[in-house]
């Protein structure tokens, strides 16, 4: 099936149960062409493991503690093929939508990993990366309001519950969340955030501000026409006409 | 919506049986107020069509006044104002239609019997009215009966698809996926631990077929179950699921719903100690204080999991069938408080021997 001329894939293997590691690490084994670099039993670790060793191909399972294997998946971007590995079937399209190369449900054997692998070599071959931006747009249309927002920073995993952040402000192609004395970097413009956030709670007061309405203690007014909001902790954003409309409406 | 005025064939009728009505008026007040024939239908017909309609409103006062026990002063006091007022407007109709024949010159004779008969036209409006009265009040009855019927088959129908609902419920098909890709697992490293799977995973499984067929079961067997299930997930989730358990002797022998704490163990492994990088305590206790059994279940958890899978459902299914079963509403408790989730369920504590 595989000829050895072919470089050999670097794997990361990623599930919490260490049972089930065992046996990708027992299956694998009987492919001479795969190279086993990392097992990794949570979300944090595989981000870090992807970041430091970019492996060829991730074999990532889905339910995990802290950050499950969509997470992991936003987290690291296209730049990695990923097999999703789980017991349950309803994320199947979820799987596609974020392209996926696989989606193996528990209990599988040798053959069906052995396709789900040879998969991978074509899509590999091919190179057909996609970029990272169209990928987290896809995956998170059909969800909820975000109730958490997870930053890469480097190797290290930041999850910020939204109802922490007090406002965001946008930098060019990044996004800066204000979380109590803390500034995060996250790769994202403003307009696609505030797509995944609640309207209810996150309004975008001006071009560049994404303000958390609980955090909002007044409005004051500035120079003619101009308004300014006043945060609890005494920040001071300015409001845009349009803004302070939305503003309104929700108050 | 009006019972009558409300369907073209009812009101139909309705008129018909009035136009009956007003031919026996014709007969018993006009002939022997010392009218003749026509004059005495010319003049009662269209009377009685006219209160036809007038004592249709016996259907809102029926309905704003039903008969209760202990408002019977009310209903009374209620229906009298109402017929009088009825039966006032008819007779003050009635001098109108007298007066407009006498104009048209139809026949002076009605005039005259209106003069004359207006007293005894008034109690018989009064009494038409009662009569309308009870015809609505018959008809409220028959309807709270039927509906009070469908509403029991339809009470029984939801309660026999939640037990089979809760019963599907009960085992969660991806526990056997998952434990059989443990299995699978297992058989190359340890053959032995495997099969020893095998065997737990088939007593689960052959003990839930068997209780789940019962009404009752002793808390003792249910529990017996639930170490069963968390025996094997014990297997798949390694040292990051740890259990305790107090059982005092009283409760042990309590008679319980099958399957009643699969869901709430079910909960507590993929919610709780499975969502935790180091896993934690399940801790489950049973207490009997007086007539009543008190069943605890508590587990750490991640305040700050995703919840995005269906949580509640178990709970919201195990809570509606205590409520059939016992009638209770809040028989099932639960809680989550810095990073614990507990629930307490409290059920009539009942002793016997299982039929």
């Amino acid at each position: 099936m595989t000829s050895s001329e072919e470089p050999a894939l670097r794997v990361i293997v990623v599930d919490d149960e260490e049972l089930a590691r065992a046996l990708l690490r027992e299956l694998l084994g009987a492919h001479p062409d795969i190279e086993i670099i990392a097992e990794c039993g949570n979300g944090f670790e595989a981000v870090k493991a992807v970041t430091d060793k970019k492996p060829d191909l991730v074999l990532l399972d889905v339910q995990m503690p802290k950050l499950d294997g969509f997470d992991v998946l936003e987290l690291i971007g296209t730049d990695v093929p990923v097999i999703f590995v789980t017991a349950y079937d309803q994320y199947a399209i979820k799987a596609f939508q974020v392209h996926a190369v696989d989606y193996l449900l528990k209990p599988f054997g040798a053959e069906r990993l052995a396709e789900a692998l040879a998969r991978a070599r074509t899509r590999i071959g091919a190179r057909e990366a996609l970029p990272a931006k169209a990928l987290v747009s896809d995956a998170r249309t059909t969800r909820a309001p975000l109730e958490r927002i997870l930053i890469r920073d480097r190797a290290d995993v930041h999850v910020i519950p939204v109802a922490k952040i007090d406002y965001i402000e946008s930098q060019d192609d990044y996004v800066q969340l204000k979380v109590g004395d803390r500034q995060l970097l996250k790769e994202q413009t403003l307009a696609e955030l505030e797509q995944l956030l609640d309207p209810g709670r996150f309004v975008r007061i001006h071009r560049r501000y994404l303000l958390n309405v609980a955090r909002l203690a007044r409005i004051e007014q500035a120079v003619t026409e101009s308004r300014v909001a006043i945060l609890q902790d005494g920040t001071e954003l300015p409001i845009s006409r349009s803004g302070y409309a939305k503003l309104r409406e929700i108050l | 919506m009006h019972p009558i005025l409300s369907s073209l064939r009812r009101l139909a009728i309705y008129l018909l049986a009035w136009l009956l009505i007003g031919l026996l008026l014709s007969v018993g007040l006009g002939l022997s107020g010392g009218g003749n024939w026509l004059t005495a239908v010319i003049f009662f017909v269209p009377l009685s069509l006219v209160f036809a309609l007038i004592t249709q409103s016996a259907w809102y006062v029926c309905r704003i006044f039903p008969l209760v026990r202990g408002r019977a002063w009310t209903v009374g006091t209620a229906q009298i104002l109402s017929a009088v007022f009825a039966s006032g407007i008819w007779v003050a109709a009635a001098g109108g239609w007298a007066r407009t024949l006498d104009v048209v010159g139809v026949g002076a004779a009605g005039a005259a019997l209106y003069t004359t008969q207006r007293p005894l036209l008034f109690v018989v409006g009064a009494l038409l009215f009662w009569l309308v009265s009870v015809f609505f009040y018959l008809l409220i009855a028959f309807d709270a009966s039927k509906d009070a019927e469908r509403e029991n088959v339809e009470l029984s129908l939801l309660a026999r698809e939640a037990e089979l609902r809760a019963l599907r419920a009960q085992i969660d098909p991806h526990f056997i996926f998952n434990s059989l890709h443990s299995i699978s697992s297992l058989t190359a490293t340890d053959a032995a631990a495997a099969r020893r799977m095998c065997l737990l995973l088939a007593d689960f499984l052959r003990e839930t077929l068997r209780l789940g067929g019962n009404d009752q079961i002793p808390l003792s067997e249910e529990l017996a179950l639930a170490d069963r299930f968390l025996a094997i997930e014990q297997v798949r989730l390694g040292d990051r699921l740890r259990i305790t358990r107090e059982t005092d002797a009283g409760a042990a022998g309590c008679l319980v719903p099958p399957l009643l704490l699969q869901p709430l163990v079910e909960n507590a492994v993929n919610h709780g100690i499975a969502q935790l990088v180091d896993g934690g305590t399940i801790r489950m206790a049973a207490t009997r204080t007086g007539s009543t059994l008190t069943i605890t279940l508590e587990n750490p958890c991640d305040p700050e999991r995703a919840r995005t899978r269906g949580v509640g459902l178990g709970l919201e299914l195990l809570r509606k069938r205590l409520t059939n079963q016992y009638g209770a509403t809040d028989a099932v408790y639960a809680q989550e408080r810095e990073g614990e989730f507990r629930v307490e369920i409290r059920i009539p504590a009942v002793i016997g021997v299982p039929a």
